[in-house]
């Protein structure tokens, strides 16, 4: 592996690797112009593609290309193609030139064509035989012996139906699980939770991000703020934005680099929480920002103090607070409480969190924890830093104004402290002044984009687990397969195993159900295959179906017993919205691969052999109908599009055909009708929304206008640093000064895409990210003889593995401490290989790798036990000891994977 | 994994060009000399050369500068294959992909970032060997590594000047990767 030759440098052979085209085809003036947005993450650049039949050429000049404009063009930000935004693909069977590029006349979003390269590239994520995506998954296939074997879909479809009805009928609907994205468009989502809740009426049933049907920033939610109230233009006109747990460069890029660094206050101060040093970090600081280095898992901490400091100094926007913030009677008076037997019930009913102004001020200034000196101790922040953020974010000016601060939070922050984090950084920044107003927000900064559209009726209630007081809790999916629950399982679209904790004990898990079961088809034969999968069962197996576009390791390489092909963005017209709800149509650019189908057709095939079809469901002819379809079930949430359905029909027109007219601006949701007219709505609970008469369709909901609570206010939240349902795990998942070890967390950087799935088949960037990457501070790097470009492994000897369905009674049954008591813990191990950057850009003590990344699972150093409060996971926590393997080759590489350091300005 | 270790050169016959290798590009270069020298004079600006955006066949071969004139971290910014096309003439210190000279650490590069036309003139680190941040974005590029995105939006790598050496004279001589704004950067039945 490791080589100490010296590296051959100046030989023809020694620039090969380049990928360095001199030229790009144009498309001429007459070429086909469709809209889309990207298909990353979650801020949605609009893009524009130009397909043209291969034979004709677009010229250089201005009247002879579709962008009219000369070429070469001197300008910045004038329509340029590079290399990596053209492809060959099919269009009604015939090979077509394709060139996609961000919308240079955009003025939402991503104005004027700015763009990330990941989304820069969209191009090359079409399937062409000729490039790396060859490798689509073609023709539905199940295994025989260990290895794939091409049938036909209706084989494929029979069985699952025919082995599903006799799990269903033998065990009950608990034993029939799915594991889907969340976010693979509208069409998608409705088709498959009016599966899951509807038909097959499930409760075992989980999201790509989380074990089980949790909420992700539950604080927010309990504070009343809705997640995603913002919009963009909110982040452009911020005075102060206070950022946890992420930085919107890495992994939100336009919203950072048009809207952070510019926007109506371009001069605006950034205060960074986060272990790592980024690009974005590192603009923060040279404009005056501050940078807060946490320990993970501190956060909550860090918010106590500076709300102190605040409290000290009265600096807290009490005009805001008068107006805004739940009164004593309010809190306590029966209401804010969640609806009956549930987690938000739980949560509310023994008031150890919720409270009013007085009471919140008088829980700050006696915490130890939020004292600055220990505060200090426990995040890992110099003193001077936090002092100087809480200054930023709210000491109001010599004029008496006040700074418009904005909070944004993501995973580094709610996967690491789940409820506390959350909620201590929602109270914070209502104590600000923050959460309803333009400029001053509070939300999420986003992940996927929004492309869940859930259908009516959930089975819940069929859960085995409960919140103490035996309030309700959903199922955990993966303890559900570990504890052999779960006797089908359909995934689509994720990689589940590397995605969830303690991966690789799941992993072993699911492979003992399956490939290491005894009973293996033999014949492609549809009796034969549904016996075999019956014997399966009976001796303790489980049948797995993935529907997935290319090979996933392990889940349909190793394990899946049937595997069916998807057609994805680009291949059928689809629609979501993105992170400040902004609804498009994304347009079908050229013929999906082989038999390749929508999941939402393959859920619909699946239903109707299940005879769910008898009562007139399901007969959808395209993606039009599911979308129609599924606007109904929206109309109470803040994605309604419902509206559009309506203006659509009422002028005889498909709703997809209406919203492909919005082009790459779309409209933002909850669309409303206003003046006869569809208008989108920029901000949530916003006082400005308010209006007086409803037309047409629209719904108005408490939180267009106010906060999303009983009366409209929002609620402060207590979080003591020591919470029982925190302190013990936090203290026996820290890294062990004995064994050597170091925080191990993990995140993305702007170049990949969640598990890469399409960066690594992406010539440009599979040459910048060959391999998955653990930053090390040089300090941790030299205690382990580590150089940059040396494979590293990390392992934890003691991953924490929750085990069967707990059952809360009183109030401390969950916590980590009960649970170890009462036998509901495991101890397992975990490790993974990456190639380490060394670079004083983490914080010591602190590495950073690669999350979800194929063949380098990350999390499986990190423990499958969740937060009591809200049952979603604490991924960010893992904890390894870094152990020097050799020198990986791209140690002395001239053509991939460099290892430069990133925050360089 | 898929590691591209193989070389990645598209076919140039799509464009109506045959096949051709760097060395036959150089042997036909010669005659297009001329028209370079006068076009990269000193103080040529951009409304000037607008008149003379005759393209070129092939990329010429021209003396770029000395080796004994260059200083380690300091740029030497020129111009080339065109006079609007800005490159900056490095010794990195450091071992670069495509270098030439003694310690191989000679490289040159285009300073227009790849991802929307920024100028990267003045943003050379050499404790890094990285041209960037971009001001309008934030790109950085590995002049190590064949100008390779370190961090950021460029969806292609900074185009590299081909080098070459000739006792203490150093030679441009063709261009790898499409200079941001063109379709193309030679001359082509396009």
């Amino acid at each position: 592996m490791a080589t100490n030759e010296p590296p051959v440098v100046g030989s023809p052979n020694e620039t090969a690797g380049v990928f360095a085209q001199d030229f790009v085809p144009l498309p001429p003036a007459d070429a086909e112009v469709l809209t889309t947005a990207c298909a990353y993450c979650t801020i949605a650049c609009g893009y524009k593609a130009y397909r043209w039949p291969v034979g004709k050429k677009g010229g250089e000049k201005a009247s002879e290309n579709a962008f009219g404009v000369d070429f070469p063009s001197y300008q910045v930000m004038r329509p340029w193609v590079s290399p990596s935004q053209h492809n060959i693909v099919r269009h009604q069977g015939r090979p077509h030139h394709i060139v996609i590029v961000p919308d240079h006349s955009a003025k939402v979003v991503n104005i004027d064509g700015n763009h990330s390269i990941r989304g820069g590239t969209l191009a090359q994520k079409c399937f062409n035989p000729q490039t790396p995506t060859r490798d689509r998954l073609l023709y539905p296939q199940i295994r025989v012996r260990g290895t794939l074997m091409p049938v036909s879909w209706d084989l494929a479809l029979n069985v699952m139906a025919d082995i599903s009805k006799w799990v269903i009928d033998k065990y009950g609907e608990h034993a029939w699980a799915m594991k889907t994205y969340s976010y693979e468009f509208f069409e998608n989502t409705y088709a498959i939770t009016k599966l899951v809740n509807q038909s097959i009426g499930t409760p075992a049933y989980a999201q790509h991000d989380k074990p089980g049907a949790m909420q992700d920033a539950v604080g927010l939610d309990d504070a009343g703020i809705n997640s995603f109230s913002a919009s963009y233009e909110d982040w452009g006109e911020c005075d102060v934005a206070v950022i946890s747990g992420t930085d919107p460069y890495e992994t939100k890029t336009i919203l950072f680099t048009t809207w952070m660094m510019g926007g109506k206050t371009p001069n605006k101060k950034l205060i960074f929480i986060t272990p790592h040093r980024t690009m974005g970090v590192e603009y923060g600081l040279r404009n005056g920002g501050v940078w807060l280095p946490v320990i993970p898992g501190t956060d909550t901490a860090l918010h106590l103090a500076i709300a102190r400091i605040i409290i000290e100094n009265g600096w807290q926007d009490q005009e805001f607070i008068d107006r805004w913030i739940m009164k004593n009677w309010e809190v306590s008076a029966g209401y804010g409480r969640g609806t009956r037997n549930t987690g938000v019930q739980w949560r509310t009913t023994w008031d150890k969190f919720q409270t009013d102004w007085e009471e919140y001020k008088q829980f700050i200034l006696v915490q130890e924890e939020s004292k600055l000196d220990v505060a200090a101790k426990i995040t890992g922040i110099d003193t001077a830093s936090i002092r100087r953020a809480a200054e930023i974010m709210a000491k109001p000016r010599a004029d008496g104004t006040r700074p418009r601060t904005s909070f944004m939070l993501e995973k580094g922050n709610y996967w690491s402290n789940n409820y506390m984090n959350t909620a201590s950084l929602a109270s914070l920044a209502l104590i600000c002044g923050s959460g309803n107003r333009p400029g001053r927000v509070i939300s999420r900064g986003g992940g996927h984009q929004r492309g869940m559209m859930k259908s009516d009726g959930a089975s819940g209630w069929l859960s085995p687990e409960k919140y103490p007081g035996r309030r309700k809790k959903p199922i955990n999916l993966d303890r559900w397969v570990i504890d052999g629950q779960a006797k089908f399982c359909w995934v689509i679209g994720t990689t589940w195993i590397p995605a969830m904790l303690a991966s690789q004990e799941l992993g072993d898990r699911l492979h003992r159900m399956t490939r290491g079961n005894a009973h293996h088809i033999h014949r492609l034969e549809r009796q034969a295959i549904v016996e075999t999968f019956k014997k399966r069962i009976l001796s303790g197996g489980m049948v797995l179906v993935d529907s997935d576009i290319y090979p996933v390791e392990p889940l349909n390489t190793q394990l899946a017993d049937i595997v069916l092909p998807a057609a994805a963005w680009g291949e059928h017209d689809v629609a979501r919205c993105n992170s400040e709800r902004r609804l498009r149509l994304y347009s079908k650019l050229y013929d999906a691969p082989g038999e390749a189908h929508p999941d939402w057709w393959a859920i619909k095939e699946f239903a109707l052999r299940m005879g769910f079809g008898e009562d007139g469901s399901y007969q959808w002819a395209d993606g039009n109908d599911v979308f129609e379809e599924a606007a109904r079930f929206g109309r109470k949430g803040v994605l309604n599009y419902h509206p559009l359905v309506t203006e659509a029909r009422r002028g005889g027109r498909k709703a997809h055909d209406l919203l492909r007219e919005y082009g790459t601006t779309g409209i933002q949701t909850p669309i409303r009708v206003v003046n006869g007219k569809l208008t989108g709505t920029q901000r949530l609970h916003d006082p400005a929304n308010k209006i007086e008469a409803l037309e047409s369709d629209t719904v108005h909901g408490k939180w267009l206008y106010a906060f999303d609570s009983h009366n409209g206010k929002a609620m402060l939240l207590k979080t003591p640093w020591r919470f029982e349902g925190w302190i013990d795990f936090y203290e026996a998942v820290k890294p062990r000064k004995e064994k050597g070890e170091i925080w191990v967390t993990t995140g993305r950087v702007n170049e990949t895409w969640q598990s890469g799935f399409d960066d690594l088949r992406k010539p440009y960037l599979n040459q910048r990210w060959p391999y998955p990457f653990i930053f090390v501070n040089p300090e941790d790097a030299r205690a382990k003889d580590i150089e940059s470009g040396d494979f590293v492994e990390a392992y934890n000897d003691t991953v924490y593995v929750q085990t069967g369905q707990p059952v809360g009674v009183l109030a401390n049954d969950l916590t980590f401490t009960s649970l170890m008591c009462n036998g509901h813990i495991n101890t397992t191990t975990g490790q993974f290989t990456a190639v380490a950057i060394v670079s004083d850009e983490m914080r010591p003590g602190v590495a950073m790798a690669n999350f979800n990344y194929p063949g380098a699972p990350a999390n499986s150093v990190a423990h499958a036990v969740p937060d009591p409060v809200t049952n979603n996971y604490r991924y960010k926590l893992g904890r390894a000891a870094l152990t020097k393997v050799g020198e990986s080759p791209f140690k002395h590489s001239f053509t991939s994977m460099t290892l430069k350091p990133r925050p360089i300005i | 994994m898929k590691a591209i270790d193989k070389p990645v050169i598209p076919s140039r016959s799509a464009c109506g060009l045959k096949d051709l290798t760097r060395r036959e590009f150089l042997f036909t270069a010669a005659g297009s000399v001329a028209l370079v020298t006068l076009a990269s004079l000193p103080g040529y600006t951009l409304a000037q050369s607008a008149e003379h955006r005759a393209r070129l066949a092939y990329y010429p071969r021209r003396k770029i500068g000395q080796m004994s004139q260059l200083e380690t971290g300091k740029p030497v910014l020129l111009q080339y294959p065109y006079p609007e096309v800005n490159c900056l003439l490095i010794k990195l210190g450091a071992v670069g992909g495509g270098g030439v000279g003694p310690e191989h650490d000679i490289v040159c590069f285009t300073t227009i970032c790849t991802h929307m036309g920024g100028p990267l003139e003045g943003t050379y680190k050499p404790e890094h060997q990285i041209l960037g941040a971009c001001p309008m974005h934030l790109t950085t590029f590995d002049l190590t590594r064949h100008g390779m995105v370190v961090s950021g939006h460029a969806t292609e790598s900074l185009p590299q000047i081909v080098l070459e050496t000739e006792g203490d004279d150093i030679y441009a001589a063709g261009v790898l990767g499409l200079i941001y704004g063109y379709a193309a950067n030679l001359e082509r039945a396009v």
